[in-house]
């Protein structure tokens, strides 16, 4: 029975770390990467002082300081599993001063689960976790002082330093120290508790109070925490529960548990065990966003330049969000397959494309990424810093300063460049990268050596205009016949008429695309120029462009099921789905 | 006793040991290059520290020598930069009020010193106001992050926010204005959906909704009557557009814009029909008399195809603070069509001698022109020249005058071509102005890692007094005094 007892509480917190490993270094990885790239943790003292400027910052500085590792999303995983492994041998440390009940060990996931769970969503910041460890850590010491005085004084101070050190979840500690009292050390008399539960209510009440006579916050922020979660209106009740579940394990562990013979107590922990991954996976389960991870993953891959995995997810599971389908569209593009395959996945539109300007942090930081490539360095510079503006808890985004620093670099803007570079040099995993390109201020020629770059300098606009949103084709016109080399603007002027189901646009944009020198006109091309001439009305005998055999006698199939009524539209899906003719006719 | 007087001396000793000699340097016959540049600038005699470092060349030490040719000297040595000691610092410019610091830098690297020739600060008998108060905002488009309006205490480092975004979610702050810089009759104006115009006026707050229906926006870009009776706004419908050219970003225009004047006792908001026109009359500030408003005006020009053909000209307008009537003429100060330039921000001095505006070569948001520069109209000859020993090769743009008319702060861009930063210069009696100085920071490096850009300096003669707390109520409460449209 103790062997039992013994090692079945390492083996289940080492599995349980394992199993959150898994999920977010295998399943979840991207909403790791996404969250990696909405901070810019600096190993500055600026930095520094800044977060511990306000109430939270150690868990702040803390939680941005391992988010950085998301990074790499295996790397961030195994923080996290060690994490939520350390909080519930915390809560285990806690639960069995009380009362040592090892039939009840498997009880002490319970908090950690709920974090793992409220990771799920992923503008829950890593602060909150660091924010409960360290209270329990203060707990953790409360134990080991025997005098009831100086518990006293501790508890007091200890509150007062939580509050700026972790932030809202302070309170936790006064609510768990008088659990221990009561439970554990039972020594004080009436006036040591009347005094420490009236030091408890003044240390609890007072700092969010006196924090809002210096700092501009609303009071609900300053009681509930700055830094746990992006969003500063998001409601307070899951964290809530989070903390509260602590002293209420803890608590359950003095509930009495009749003693039993091995066999017993194995089915005990076995039930608990099987319950808790029953409740847990369900709860975790319906917490996953697997839309979002999608859309997150496309979007690491298309920063990555990964562009044959783009194309690789599309292929398993066609995308069929505007901000998907806009990275594979960029991804078939950069792979030469845009003109022949694009209608071979899901198209929603010139949104699909170049999606439009929201004011938020996630859909500019993506389009920004289809603009540099375009070679519209201004606006995607726009984009990114737009983006980063956007941050709801007001970080700074390390992706959208390198792209920053990359632009300004590319447009001869050295100073700023420098600024940018100079933070980055402040980085972990951007330091690199910010060294060599720091090489390239004022220096031309190593920048050419870069293909990209030395690409995007001859892509970039000459003529000054004002970039309108609203005439996406009459700018990407501008950039092709500034930079006649320039394929991707032409496919992607192309693209937009076809999506646009302009017909007449596309048929005049068609001929300057003649410097480009494609062997033959791609697929996508030709079908929409049989479908302009057949819908202008004139003979097919005067068809003037050479389109292949192939590609003729689908067409003439297509329309000869296409005006047979009836259930056409089925049989048309089956076989011609993947045409230009199909998106025009039938895609809304 | 005596134990602790022993300490005492031993500490001395370990901290004079830190301050090495400079033994034998070798002279360079040139200034050192500062950053900030600080060399022969002029400055208020209570200005903060002007700690600098050298960023040009490497260095293990650098030791500074700063010496009043009146009285008092001052030695800094470090390995990095140069933070002189604030009481020091503080009474050596005192002591020296109307003459010159000497200052002299040596450098040591791989253990052999090298000396600059000397530069000069000049310390001005003039003083300076209390301090400045300015928006800080990274330069972005539309969004913004955090961002609020701080005021800084120009004879210290310390800088306090007086309302922050972080206050109520998802607001912005700006349009801030005093009353020829009191800083208890104050304007200022929060966006958002919790939005509202704040005036202060004798310290007491209220909330106002400034746009009516008569009226083509809410009231932007304050001014106050020197008499405090009365604000001059005025109302712009604004757009952004975007450059795509390498050294250009953003271009802010008004689609239409009018000039309108708010009586504060009357609660009205009036007009003459020579301010409400189809052109774009923007930027109105009154002549430290009240009896003169002046403002820019531009033709009417379609916006994509044209842009570059608004330009403003300098207009005036009569104006009666007892009725709160105006003119029935407009008289052109200085014409676009000649200068082929336009003009935005003029702001006059509180001594009626000048008027300071941006020149720029078209639009009226030339804090994104980087041709911008700063000009001086001097109102009794009515002669116009370029502040040539303020401007720079990029944007200078919005600027202040101080109380006494002998200061006067700038926003420019000549730091790293993006990043707003304040520069303050004076102005003698004679007009002669001097080299400017960028504000002092504790550490001289701060404006490098800093991301945000310094926003409408406006100098205050003492700190602001705005209860936070009760803003934020009042924001929430959604309560608001409703201004009303009067037809002239």
């Amino acid at each position: 029975m103790n062997k039992v007892l013994k090692y079945s509480g390492g083996i289940l917190s080492f599995s349980f770390g394992i199993a959150v490993w898994l999920f977010f270094a295998l399943a979840y990885s991207n909403h790791l990467h996404y969250q990696e790239q909405f901070q810019m943790f600096l190993f500055t003292s600026d930095y520094w002082a800044d977060l511990m400027s306000r109430p939270g910052g150690l868990a702040d500085y803390l939680g941005t300081f391992f988010t950085q590792f998301y990074y790499h999303s295996w790397l961030g995983a195994f923080f996290i599993a060690l994490f939520l492994v350390l909080l519930q041998q915390q809560v285990s440390f806690i639960s069995s001063r009380l009362k040592d009940n090892p039939l009840l060990y498997p009880l002490t996931f319970i908090p950690s689960i709920i974090f793992w769970v409220l990771f799920c969503d992923e503008n829950y910041l890593l602060a909150s976790l660091i924010a409960v460890m360290l209270t329990l850590l203060a707990v953790q010491l409360y134990f080991y002082l025997r005098h009831p005085l100086v518990r006293i004084i501790f508890a007091a101070m200890m509150l007062l330093a939580l509050y700026w050190l972790v932030g809202g979840v302070f309170w936790i500690f006064a609510l768990i120290c008088i659990c221990v009292e009561l439970f554990f050390f039972r020594q004080f008399t009436k006036f040591q508790w009347i005094v420490l539960i009236a030091l408890f209510v003044i240390c609890i009440a007072t700092p969010p109070l006196l924090t809002k006579q210096s700092l501009q916050y609303p009071l609900s922020r300053l009681w509930w925490g700055i830094s746990y979660n992006r969003y500063s209106t998001v409601s307070p009740v899951l964290l809530l529960l989070a903390w509260i579940s602590i002293p209420l394990v803890s608590l359950m562990f003095l509930l009495p548990v009749k003693s039993m013979g091995s066999k017993s107590a194995i089915f005990w922990l076995c039930a608990e065990v099987i319950a808790l991954i029953v409740v847990g996976d369900w709860f975790v389960r319906h917490s996953v966003d697997g839309a979002k991870e999608e859309i997150m993953a496309y979007d690491y891959n298309v920063r990555m330049q990964n562009w044959d995995q783009v194309i690789a997810m599309a292929d398993r599971k066609t995308p069929d969000s505007p901000l998907s389908v806009a990275c594979l569209n960029l991804a078939l593009c950069k792979e030469g397959k845009m003109n022949d395959n694009m209608f071979h996945y899901f198209q929603n539109g010139p949104e699909g494309l170049l999606p439009s300007f929201k004011r938020d942090f996630t859909v500019p930081m993506v389009v920004s990424e289809i603009y540099y490539h375009l070679g519209f360095l201004n606006t995607s510079m726009q984009y990114d810093f737009e983006a980063m503006e956007a941050i709801p808890d007001y970080k700074k985004s390390s992706r959208a300063i390198k792209r920053m620093a990359e632009v300004n670099l590319l447009n001869g803007e050295y100073k700023v460049a420098e600024k940018y570079l100079h933070m980055l040099q402040h980085t972990l995993f951007y330091s690199s990268w910010a060294n060599e390109a720091m090489q390239c201020i004022g220096n031309e020629t190593k920048m050419d050596a870069d293909p990209e770059w030395a690409q995007l300098r001859q892509y970039r606009m000459k003529e000054d205009v004002l970039f309108s949103e609203e005439q996406k084709d009459q700018m990407l016109g501008l950039l092709f016949m500034n930079c006649k080399t320039n394929r991707m603007a032409y496919e992607y002027l192309i693209a937009y008429t076809l999506l646009n189901k302009d017909l007449n646009h596309f048929v005049q944009y068609f001929p300057i695309g003649k410097t480009l020198n494609y062997k033959e006109i791609p697929v996508h091309y030709q079908e929409a120029l049989l479908a302009f001439w057949a819908g202008s009305g004139r003979k097919m005998a005067d068809f003037p462009w050479p389109v292949s055999q192939t590609v003729g006698e689908r067409f003439n199939n297509y329309a000869r099921l296409s005006s047979s009524g009836g259930y056409a539209e089925e049989q048309i899906k089956d076989l011609y789905s993947q045409t230009y003719w199909y998106y025009l006719q039938f895609r809304k | 006793m005596k134990r602790n007087l022993v300490y005492i001396f031993l500490l001395l000793i370990i901290l004079s040991a830190c301050n090495e000699s400079v033994k034998s340097p070798v002279m360079v016959n040139a200034k050192p290059a500062l950053y900030p540049d600080y060399s022969d600038v002029t400055v208020p005699a209570s200005i903060a520290p002007l700690n600098f470092t050298i960023t040009a060349e490497k260095f293990d030490r650098i030791d500074v020598v700063v010496s009043g040719s009146k009285h008092g000297e001052l030695h800094v040595q470090s390995k990095d930069v140069i933070q002189f000691p604030q009481d020091e610092w503080k009474q050596l410019l005192s002591d020296n009020k109307g003459k010159d610091l000497k200052v002299v830098v040596s450098l040591k690297l791989d253990g052999k010193w090298k000396q600059y020739q000397p530069f000069a600060i000049h310390v001005s008998e003039y003083p300076i106001d209390y301090g400045l108060v300015y928006r800080m905002i990274a330069p972005g488009y539309e969004v913004y992050s955090k961002m609020g309006i701080y005021q800084r205490d120009l004879s210290s480092f310390d800088q306090k926010a007086i309302v922050e975004n972080t206050l109520v979610t998802g607001s912005c702050v700006n349009c801030h204005a005093f009353n020829k810089n009191n800083p208890t009759e104050m304007n200022l104006h929060i966006r958002g959906a919790n939005g509202a115009t704040m005036l202060l006026v004798n310290g007491k707050m209220e909330l106002y909704t400034t746009k009516t229906d008569s009226t083509i926006s809410s009231c932007v870009y304050p001014y106050w009557h020197p008499s405090g009776k009365y604000i001059a706004y005025s109302v712009n419908q604004t757009r952004q557009a975007f450059h795509v050219v390498r050294n250009e970003r953003i271009e802010v225009f008004d689609q239409a814009s009018d000039v309108v004047v708010y009586d504060i006792k009357t609660n009205q908001l009036t007009t003459s029909p020579l301010l409400k026109t189809a052109d774009f009359e923007t930027f109105p500030v009154f002549s430290p008399d009240g009896k003169t408003l002046y403002f820019c005006v531009s033709k009417k020009q379609d916006i994509q195809s044209n842009y570059k053909k608004i330009k403003y000209s300098l207009c005036k307008i009569a104006f009666d603070p007892a009725s709160g009537k105006f003119g029935n003429k407009i008289d052109t100060v200085i014409s676009a069509t000649k200068t082929g330039k336009s003009i935005s921000f003029p702001r006059p001095s509180f001594d009626g001698k000048y008027l300071m505006y941006t020149q720029s070569d078209y639009g009226n948001f030339s804090i994104w022109h980087r041709e911008a520069d700063l000009y001086l109209l001097d109102l009794k000859t009515g002669e116009s020249r370029p502040l040539k020993e303020v401007n720079s090769d990029n944007t200078e743009s919005f600027h202040d005058w101080s109380s006494n008319s002998h200061w006067f702060v700038f926003s420019s861009r000549r730091g790293d071509g993006l990043y707003t930063r304040l520069y303050i210069a004076s102005v003698d009696d004679k007009g002669n102005v001097s080299k400017p100085f960028l504000l002092p920071q504790k550490d001289p490096r701060f404006y490098d890692a800093s991301l945000f850009s310094y926003n409408v300096p406006e100098f205050v003669t003492a700190p602001v007094r705005v209860n936070a707390n009760e803003l934020e109520k009042g924001l929430l409460k959604k309560d608001r005094k409703k201004m009303e449209y009067v037809k002239y």
